[in-house]
């Protein structure tokens, strides 16, 4: 009986901590036009990804510090959709979150002297900032924000084009956390 | 007689020209083709290739990484496509997107072992062809001209993807 509460305890306690460091760690939107999934990456997960890659330790310090968005996107719609994200918000209590894009990892790669082919190998893992997409199809990518430690709030908006006039199709997510 | 005859064998040419071009299967764009960017690079035992690489022929050109996951379920399959086509004459350029050797090497000999890869060293070419992800696939035409466009990996030894470049083989733009 002791034995048996003493697992529960300790599975429970389990439970209990993954619930923490891994809290939510997809969520989902579906609107008639587009699915998205957005997945919450834990530093681990990161450094683990770019260390695999030969990534140095100094470019994986910086990565790991960030707080990291996969973005799943398909299409589900006969039209082509639009995706900008010049056009998403980021915001948490503190206000707007800005998000670190191309240009900014170009400029610190560049300072921190970071080899071509990692540079290259790291643009290939962010989501595309502008991508028509096509009926059925799907592409992915990484966000990558400022680590903040306050639950996020992303309201994203997309354009279907029925080849007559554009649409905004708009989503959001809440209460997104980036996992330490 | 012969001015008026001559726009007449013109439009027959080109509808038949049109008639001719295989439709694509799903997930093929069909592009309003354009100059192929440059490509030059050496495979992983340092043999060059460059585009065109032999003028009047289709090329099927792949850009792939061993860390897309979507890459490494597709490419059994272009292995397989390759084996059946190239005896037919396409002409295949299989790009690595900005690793090294030993990866490349390494994930070729579990994942298609008869396939050789060119080598992007540091992702230079690969980022010229503004590809929309990794995999991506463009066919390029005998012309020199980029004509389709793959959207993600593609199950590329299935019939309808065969026949299609089989129809491509047999066609000159």
């Amino acid at each position: 009986m002791m034995n048996r509460l003493c697992i529960v305890l300790v599975l429970s306690l389990c439970l209990t901590c993954t619930g923490t460091l891994f809290a939510k760690p997809r969520t989902e939107v579906k609107t008639p036009e587009l699915t998205v999934r957005l997945i919450e990456r834990t530093p681990e997960q990161i450094a683990a990804f770019y260390e695999a890659r030969g990534f140095s330790k100094q470019m994986v310090q910086v990565l790991k510090a960030q707080c990291f968005l996969g973005v799943l996107i398909k299409n589900t719609s006969p039209h082509v959709i639009w995706l900008d994200l010049a056009g998403w918000t980021f915001t948490d209590q503190t206000g707007a979150v800005p998000r670190l894009d191309r240009t900014y990892w170009r400029d610190k790669w560049q300072a921190l002297q970071i080899p071509m082919a990692h540079q290259s190998t790291f643009r290939w893992t962010l989501l595309p900032e502008k991508l028509d997409f096509r009926p059925d199809e799907r592409e992915g990518g990484n966000i990558l924000l400022p680590r903040r430690g306050h639950p996020l709030r992303i309201e994203a908006v997309f354009m279907l084009d029925d080849g007559t006039q554009q649409k905004p199709v708009k989503i959001r997510f809440d209460d997104i956390r980036c996992p330490r | 007689m012969k001015r008026l005859l001559f726009p007449l064998l013109l439009s027959l040419g080109l509808i038949c020209s049109a008639a001719a071009s295989p439709t694509p299967p799903e997930g093929i764009l069909q592009l309003t083709p354009y100059a192929a960017p440059a490509l030059t690079l050496s495979d992983i035992d340092g043999a060059p290739f460059s585009l065109p690489a032999r003028p009047g022929q289709w090329v099927f050109v792949h850009f792939w990484a061993s860390w897309c996951g979507p890459c490494r379920k597709e490419m059994p399959a272009i292995q397989r496509m390759v084996k059946i086509l190239a005896s037919e004459g396409l002409l295949v350029a299989l790009i690595n997107t900005a690793e090294n050797e030993d990866t490349v090497f390494s994930f070729l000999a579990a994942h298609a072992p008869d396939i050789r890869a060119l080598m992007d060293r540091d992702g230079l070419v690969t980022e010229q062809w503004q590809p929309r992800g990794l995999p991506a696939t463009y066919l390029v035409g005998p012309d020199g001209r980029v004509y389709y466009q793959a959207l993600g990996g593609r199950p590329w030894d299935e019939p309808t993807y065969l026949d299609f470049l089989r129809g491509l083989l047999k066609q000159t733009h």
